[in-house]
């Protein structure tokens, strides 16, 4: 057993070079596309927001920075995972590897490149926005492995569920949508009417955008009992996430 | 230990710790369900729930019965029946991609299968991208691919090529290179499905060459194939499969017979 998790290991990170290679190697600009897009999406978003639809909010591009990009890896590892096993067929139908390695070499490259794109956020909000470091920021770390393990916790179902369920693929978009909308992307939760806002912030989306904000735009430390419901909400996601992929693991390839 | 952890060759003699019997197959039966859909979608699930009537659109089955068997150590064993009779789905099953629905099979020593060459090539990247790739989905260390490079480019004989994604490859070139990998591995058990078919009669001499090493230096084989000749030069004993189930083990030559004087000449060339 010790050999053997030596070994996946090794596949593990070849295939997670692998996900960068394919995806920057031959492409001229590389990384750049990976950040113009969202930041497209930041600039549409800090137009509309503070000329047409006005959110009275003073720094508004560093506010939507500061936690745009975790929006935007986890939609990205969410749409990932539907097509994540059925893009290795042939692989899952002819060697015998844990199926849970194409899972966590998906989300640790998605990570990689998020990283990336943090710390140059950081960076210019360090430099323009705070004018220094701010000490909160000693909590992004944490925050960080709360967002991977929910990356992982809706990964595991989802991927497993698509290749069940055509209909997962056509069903996430929508939830997605809904999410971006339900969760504070582009606004801030204290925007929510009060009478809502606990069911509101019952989605860990939500605790977990905000807590960034706290932490990134607001440069505020953040409150142990939030932090401990998100903690304890985001393992159990992880946990009912992997059961359900666990439960299904052995028939991968025989329906694929 | 059911993966297709591959480790150096080692000899089958008993003193290294291995049993003297490679596989162990009892009882192993596997069922399969077919749908007309690639899935039950979620609807069907809804009028299975509602209806409470048991549910079967277009659903087709294929079992796999009755499989008891064992190689021994050592032995190079070939399964052979017409197309769609559970040959593969045996491969699959002691490579530990399918689970048994009942009986259990035991395998002792590393496996590695190849039921389908270049399994785990990602067409845009190199030659020698995908080597380190392949090699580690075979089980081989990054050190160990290092250091079997050379062989590996030898052995595949594509030259320049090894730079190039391989979506540019033809398909000869592409089982080339993954065979290529594929000899590196040296485990104590190996399974074929159908590859000694690619490549061109110099290639194919010099994976035959291959394989009969393996088996003088102790090496345990299963090989899948429709091709009765080779099988004969390979093997020394032969399953055949028929429906699901095993029709008749024996040596080599006398299964090959036996299979002929059924399905005639004709089906062979």
């Amino acid at each position: 057993m010790g050999r053997n998790a030596w070994r996946w290991r090794q596949l593990f990170r070849n295939l997670t070079i692998r996900n960068l290679k394919v995806k920057y190697q031959r492409s001229m600009l590389g990384f750049i596309w990976a950040l113009l897009n969202p930041l497209l999406m930041v600039a549409i978003l800090a137009a509309v927001f503070t000329h047409v639809v006005r959110i009275p909010m003073e720094h508004y591009v560093a506010f939507l920075l500061s936690s745009y990009f975790v929006w935007n890896f986890l939609m990205q590892t969410m749409s990932g995972a539907t097509f994540m096993l059925t893009e290795h067929t042939s692989l899952i139908r002819s060697v015998a590897f844990p199926s849970e390695l194409l899972v966590f070499s998906a989300v640790s490259s998605r990570m990689v490149e998020f990283l990336v794109e943090m710390g140059l956020v950081l960076a210019g909000l360090a430099v323009v926005h705070h004018h220094g470091i701010p000490g909160a920021w000693i909590w992004l770390p944490w925050l960080f492995l709360l967002q991977v393990i929910m990356a992982l916790a809706l990964s595991f179902p989802l991927a497993v569920l698509s290749v069940f369920y055509q209909d997962i693929e056509h069903m996430l978009p929508v939830a997605l949508t809904v999410l971006f909308y339900i969760s504070p992307v582009f606004y801030p939760s204290n925007m929510v009417p009060e009478a809502l806002r606990s069911w509101y912030m019952a989605n860990p989306f939500a605790q977990l955008l905000t807590a960034y904000r706290t932490v990134v735009y607001e440069g505020q430390g953040l409150a142990w009992q939030d932090i401990a419901r998100l903690t304890a909400a985001v393992c159990l996601a992880w946990g009912v996430g992997y059961a359900i992929f666990r439960r299904y693991k052995a028939e991968i390839a025989e329906v694929i | 230990m059911p993966s297709s952890v591959a480790t150096k060759l080692k000899s089958p003699k008993s003193s290294n710790g291995l049993e003297t019997v490679a596989i162990r197959c009892r009882d192993v039966t596997k069922r399969f369900y077919y749908y007309a859909h690639r899935t039950q979608s979620l609807r069907e699930n809804f009028i299975r729930a509602l209806s409470r009537k048991p549910l079967h659109m277009g659903r087709a089955e294929f079992t796999l019965q009755g499989l008891t068997f064992e190689v021994q150590r050592g032995e190079a064993v070939a399964l052979i029946g017409p197309n769609g009779s559970g040959k593969s789905t045996v491969l699959r099953l002691l490579a530990g991609i399918y689970q048994p629905s009942e009986g259990t099979i035991d395998v002792s020593g590393t496996l590695a299968a190849v039921i389908e060459l270049g399994a785990g090539f990602h067409l845009e990247l190199t030659g020698t991208e995908n080597v380190s790739l392949y090699g580690s989905v075979m089980g081989l260390s990054d050190a160990q691919i290092r250091a079997r490079f050379s062989e590996i480019a030898a052995f595949a004989d594509i030259g320049a090529f090894m730079d190039v994604p391989v979506k540019y490859y033809s398909s000869g070139m592409q089982a080339r290179l993954a065979f290529a990998v594929t000899v590196c591995v040296e485990p104590d058990i190996l399974l074929l499905d159908e590859v000694l078919a690619v490549g061109d009669q110099a290639f194919r001499q010099r994976c035959i060459a291959h394989l009969t090493r393996f088996r003088k230096a102790g090496g345990t084989l299963v090989v899948v194939s429709h091709d009765l000749e080779t099988v004969n030069r390979l093997c020394t004993r032969a399953i055949w499969m028929d429906q699901g189930r095993i029709r008749m083990t024996g040596p080599m030559g006398r299964v090959r017979d036996a299979y002929r004087n059924e399905v005639g000449e004709d089906e062979e060339e």
